[in-house]
């Protein structure tokens, strides 16, 4: 199953300079990894990837310190280390580097990359030497960028690139990059491939977390693919294929979930009719029908503009071009309340900044769209508040308790039905659901679908955003592709999976004759 | 409502806290205990209850309003000059209520709409409500209102020794109380409070009642001065200045959070009581004016020391038995 | 003409202290021309002694907002220093070393307690210099018990000192040169100060890199309080009479100048420069008004207006420009390595090592 990894020739380092042993860690039930075991070379750079779920992030939150394994252990040149924190981490020479750069947006570039150690003469800032210091580090990495600049005027791959200066300048020898690319243009893009190979250069090890498989085949030395919690392939960038890392990622078994719905018959009646939908910068010609009673896949890998398109028909941001027929009417989202009362509900990705209000108690959550039309003459009425509750809960199979607690004191799977029942409550035309079982357990999980599903049956027009293959495959009536803020790809179930994915990577279509 | 059980801890707390000095003072001084001292007691609140009761909305929604005072002020000011230029002065007193509304709208608009910070704002709007307080007047005072006015201020209810402004207050503050604990307006306040991106994202009208609550502010700012002028029966540049922190110091002392989404209207009472207790008893137990004012600055910080303590305590209760919701695991 | 307009737009989010220096000229000018009194040199030495005072109260409260915090007890910090050293001072009869020994001292005191209750206690800010406002102003009036203090108590020197000129400056604006000079070298100039910005960017994120953040929370408010004793001391020097209600309400014209300045509640903007040049244009304004025979009610009122102004237009601003920063793509694209690799280079950082 696992390849046996030669020695790096990036390198003459004999012992890596990072490895795991037999690592794992579970949650409440879940296990995330279990049992990982791989090392990385001085210098080299290798690539992690996975699907949703596979892992990834608890792996990287064990790298930089912020989680503890359950069991195994981490090596750092040959020494076993235990970070306590992060700050522990950071200390040993690992930085790490995030979709969201963290950066003081009053302060210059130089001071950012020198926060809290600037170079100085007794106590006064040594502005030329900071100055020519941070130029040098971009320069080193290739980076023209004037260290003057205030970061509040930098875009965010600019930021990114004044973290990377800011790791180097730092005596980093690990660089973790996650997801880096996610939010970038194709130019940000070779622009950051050539960092992270300057970065080699200098003899720093790179993990590079990312789904963009082009991105692996260009920059990296090796990959580890994890399925699961497990490692389940480490090969060699120049022997393998893209097609093969898919493979190994997607795997050849199919998901326990059983959600066909063998009862589905969606009506020829388009509810929803998107038409050249844009947003500069963000999606561009995205068009799309879902029709009464059928669940449309979303699928897509983060970045591919499939929540800021959701997010453009439920009136929170505009849109720059296109038309959208809903119900047979003209629809312009003006702001999600105007988007409710046409009958547009979306269930958010970010659970708890854009789902949920936490302390506010479970039953005033699950209610918050419907408070109007429970009330009379604007005064709040307990009952009927109740008994949607009632209702809701049994229908979600919301977990047992005071429904007075606050919402924050539910577990993951339990806070994300609270969210689906506040926009089942509203009776909507159209459900948008993105990501819907992230951070959800397996349990919970099934309800949801089984809920999603019966509400399609039911004559709601469904929209479901995920980047779970199995999971879409499963559940929709047709999918279409997201990539790069365009649509790639449009499948009728049983889907191709190979196909499908192929349209996610952005890969040259590829005949689908390879076996399933 | 969200925390329930813990505001009904901080309530209980603050019952308890007012019955106990409640004793104390009667015991430690005769005078305390008489129905002139309670009375007293019951007057002098209600400026600073209604503009308490004003500016709490503020705060559960997550901002703040620092004119309340500057807006006392101007309204006190425009009624007795309007009254004193012939008009009725029960009409004039509308006159002030409404002007209230227009002052807070004018806070709302910059605020909610320009989406600039309200501490900057209102700080700005209260030396602009202020200056033209003075501009009004000068430096002269109206005083002499007529008797109808004065006795809504000053008199008692027959038969029951309860002030009419004491009256006026807790209908105001039922009032307040139904808005914000029984209305779909009052649970947007709270859920805005807590976190506004998702209570947008849910629909609710942000804009609008953010808006309203500086409507609201202003507005009890307004019925205030009717107060005032009846009390005092004085309205002059720069009355009421010295109102601003005791309101807010009966905010915060009710329970209400500074950072937003918590607080009941009963608390905000309760801590008027309190207060009341506090500086009348102190009173009159000889301490001058000044000295309640660091008696009062003290139950501040008490209060908030007594809640950051008991949050630390129960946190590592907590982790003792972990019940903390599962995040994502992948 | 974009581009001009985005220069423009770009220096004045940098350094706010431009456009303000703009305006304070403007105004200058307009009021030289169009005023004979406010020709005369006894009328700019009155403007710029009086702004000293509300100067020093906004310099101190920039320390407090530069790290996202408020503090809004500096007037009662002034009034009970300037009663406290007045009288010590009258007494036992100290020169000006002793004098502003004590007022920094007392008012750095002051200004501990407020930490404390931030810190300690956790208390936002806001409500805890709410409560020491209280605590402190009723303390004054508890020491002055009814009394006040007179000028004929204070050592002579004190009572000199806002006549006096050093040079073609009047004393008190040296004065406040001089700490403008100070500040600006403490805040802008070294780390500690680079830390102060760093903090009130973004909170999280200093914390996160291992900077001092509680200790440096305790140094802004203890110089805060410490300026705001001082500027006791000189109101005892320019009034010569200190009673109960001394520095009651001057916080919010403290605050009002450093936001004019362009200091922002938000933390991380702004400069002492800044802050001082807005007291100096309330003052100007104010003196203005005063030739002009303006009533002095106007005084608030446009005090209000500035700030709120101010507030909207460095708000607009920022927005403005950095909405046109990014719309521009500035990087040029990164040249492939060539064949010959790059020489690693060692990595050094002088200077200290991280505390992280």
């Amino acid at each position: 199953m696992t390849q046996t990894l030669p020695d790096s020739a990036a390198t003459g380092a004999a012992s890596p300079v990072v490895e795991l042993r037999g690592v794992r860690h579970g949650f409440e039930g879940v296990q995330a990894l279990r049992g990982v075991s791989f090392e990385v070379g001085a210098g080299e750079v290798v690539g992690l990837i996975g699907e949703n779920g596979a892992g990834k992030s608890t792996l990287v939150k064990i790298l930089t310190g912020v989680l503890q394994p359950d069991e195994g252990s981490l090596l750092l040149h040959g020494e076993p280390v235990r970070f306590a924190s992060p700050r522990a981490a950071r200390h040993a020479g690992i930085a790490a580097m995030y979709q969201e750069p963290l950066i003081f947006p009053d302060l210059s570039v130089a001071e950012n990359i020198f926060v809290g150690r600037q170079p100085s003469r007794s106590v006064f800032v040594d502005w030329s030497a900071m100055q020519e210091q941070a130029h040098g580090f971009l320069r080193r990495l290739g980076i023209e960028l004037d260290p003057k600049t205030p970061a509040r005027d930098l875009s965010v791959a600019e930021r990114q690139l004044v973290e990377i200066a800011k790791a180097l300048s730092l005596g980093a020898q690990i660089v973790i990059l996650d997801e880096p690319t996610a939010v970038l243009s194709a130019r940000e893009v070779d622009r950051l491939l050539e960092i992270v190979r300057r970065l080699r250069e200098h003899g720093i090890t790179l993990l590079y977390i990312t789904h963009r498989l082009d991105e692996v085949m260009q920059v990296t030395d090796r990959v580890v693919v994890l399925r699961d919690g497990e490692k389940v392939a480490d090969v060699r960038t120049a022997e393998t294929t893209m097609r093969d890392l898919v493979r190994s990622m997607v795997g050849q078994e199919l998901a326990a979930l059983e959600q066909k719905r063998r009862d589905a018959q969606p009506s020829e009646e388009v509810m929803l009719d998107a038409r050249g939908l844009t947003r500069y910068g963000y999606f561009e010609d995205v068009s799309f029908q879902v029709r009464r009673g059928e669940i449309l896949g979303v699928f897509g890998l983060v970045g591919a503009g499939r929540t800021e398109v959701a997010q453009a028909l439920f009136g929170i941001d505009p849109i720059d071009a296109g038309s959208i027929v809903l119900d047979g009417r003209p629809f312009v989202p003006r702001s999600p309340r105007h988007a409710i009362r046409s009958g547009v509900a979306y269930l958010p990705e970010n659970r708890l900044l854009n789902g949920l209000v936490a302390p506010l108690a479970i039953r005033l959550n699950m209610t918050m769209t419907i408070w109007s039309a429970l009330a009379r003459l604007g005064i709040v009425r307990e009952r009927p508040i109740d008994r949607s509750v009632d209702d809701l809960a049994r229908r979600v199979r919301l977990q047992r308790g005071s429904r007075r607690r606050p919402a924050s004191t539910l577990s993951g799977g339990n806070q994300q039905k609270v969210v689906l029942s506040k926009w089942l409550a509203t009776h909507p035309k159209v459900l948008i659901l993105d990501e819907p079982t992230h951070g959800v357990d397996v349990g919970a999980k099934a309800d949801v679908l089984r809920i999603v599903a019966e509400h399609a049956t039911a004559g709601v027009a469904v929209v479901v955003i995920s980047s779970e293959l199995e999971e879409i495959k499963d559940l929709s009536d047709r999918v279409i592709v997201m990539q790069a803020g365009t649509v790639s790809g449009e499948f009728a179930t049983p889907v191709d999976e190979d196909r499908v994915v192929a349209a996610a990577y952005g890969l040259q279509h590829e005949t689908a004759e390879t076996p399933t | 409502m969200s925390g329930f059980r813990h505001l009904l801890r901080w309530e209980s707390g603050l019952a308890v806290l007012a019955v106990a000095l409640f004793a104390f003072m009667a015991s430690a001084s005769s005078n305390f205990a008489t129905s002139f001292t309670l009375q007293s007691l019951a007057l002098n609140s209600t400026v600073i209850g209604f503009l308490a009761l004003g500016v709490a909305p503020v705060i559960i929604s997550g901002d703040i309003d620092i004119s309340i005072a500057a807006m006392l002020g101007l309204c006190t000011i425009v009624m007795a000059d309007v009254w004193h230029g012939g008009v009725n002065i029960w009409v004039a007193a509308v006159i002030s209520m409404l002007l209230g509304c227009v002052l807070g709208f004018a806070n709302g608009i910059f605020v909610v709409l320009l989406e600039l910070p309200s501490l900057a704002i209102t700080l700005g709007s209260m030396g602009a409500y202020t200056g033209i307080a003075f501009l009004i007047l000068g430096g002269s005072a109206i005083t002499g209102f007529p008797n109808s006015l004065v006795t809504l201020g000053t008199g008692l209810a027959p038969g029951t020794g309860i002030p009419w402004s004491t009256f006026v207050l807790l209908a105001a503050a039922a009032a307040l109380a139904f808005l914000l604990h029984r209305t779909v307006v009052g649970r947007a306040i709270f859920a805005i409070g807590s976190n506004k991106q998702a209570s947008r994202f849910s629909g609710l009208a942000v804009v609008r009642t953010k808006i309203l609550v500086f409507v609201i502010s202003g507005f009890m700012s307004g019925v205030a001065a009717v107060f005032y002028a009846g009390y005092f029966d004085t309205a002059q540049g720069g009355l009421g200045s010295e109102d601003l922190l005791p309101a807010i110091t009966v905010v915060i002392l009710g329970g209400v959070s500074a950072y937003g989404g918590t607080g009941t209207i009963p608390g905000v009472v309760l801590a008027l009581f309190v207060l009341g207790i506090l500086q009348t008893g102190l009173g009159v137990l000889g301490l001058s004016g000044q000295e309640q004012t660091i008696a009062v600055g003290l139950t501040l910080i008490l209060a908030l020391a007594v809640s950051a303590a008991s949050r630390a305590l129960r946190a590592r209760l907590a982790t003792a038995v972990p019940r903390v919701p599962s995040r994502e695991a992948a | 003409m974009r581009r001009r307009l985005d220069s423009v737009l770009a220096s004045v989010s940098r350094a706010p202290e431009l456009g303000l220096i703009w305006i304070l000229a403007a105004i200058t000018i307009y009021a030289v021309a169009a005023l004979p009194a406010f020709r005369t040199t006894s009328n700019a030495d009155q403007i710029l002694s009086n702004s000293t005072i509300i100067a020093i109260l906004a310099l101190a409260e920039t320390m407090v907002l530069l790290t996202r915090q408020i503090d809004l007890s500096v007037g009662a910090i002034l009034g009970l220093c300037a009663y406290v050293v007045g009288s010590a001072i009258g007494h036992v009869g100290g020169g000006p070393a002793v004098a502003i020994a004590l007022s920094l001292g007392l008012g750095g005191v002051l200004g501990l307690g407020n930490a404390l209750l931030v810190d300690l206690i956790r208390m936002p800010a806001i409500i805890a210099t709410l409560a020491t406002l209280s605590i402190y102003g009723g303390l004054q009036v508890v020491v002055t018990n009814g009394s006040q203090l007179y000028a004929y108590q204070l050592p002579h020197w004190v009572n000199a000192l806002y006549s006096t000129h050093w040079g073609p400056l009047p004393a008190f604006a040296a004065v406040a040169v001089i700490f403008v000079v100070l500040l600006t070298i403490a805040v802008q100039l070294t780390r500690w100060g680079r830390d102060l910005y760093a903090m009130g960017s973004n909170p999280g994120a200093a914390a996160y890199a291992g900077l001092p953040v509680r200790r440096h929370t305790y140094e802004a408010f203890i110089a805060c309080g410490a300026l705001s004793g001082f500027a006791g001391l000189l109101y005892a020097a320019q009034y010569g009479n200190v009673d109960a209600t001394a520095g009651n309400g001057i916080e919010l014209t403290a605050i009002a100048a450093a936001v004019i300045g362009g200091v922002s509640l938000f933390g991380g903007a702004g400069s002492p420069l800044g802050a001082a040049l807005g007291a100096l244009l309330l003052i100007e304004i104010e003196n203005i008004l005063a030739i002009e025979k303006i009533s002095i009610f106007a005084q608030e009122l446009l005090q209000g207006l500035a700030i709120i102004a101010s507030v909207a237009v460095y708000a607009l601003v920022r927005r403005y420009a950095q909405v046109r920063a990014r719309r521009r793509l500035r990087l040029k694209p990164v040249e492939p390595l060539p064949a010959a690799a790059i020489e690693p280079v060692p990595i050094t950082v002088e200077g200290r090592e991280a505390s992280l």
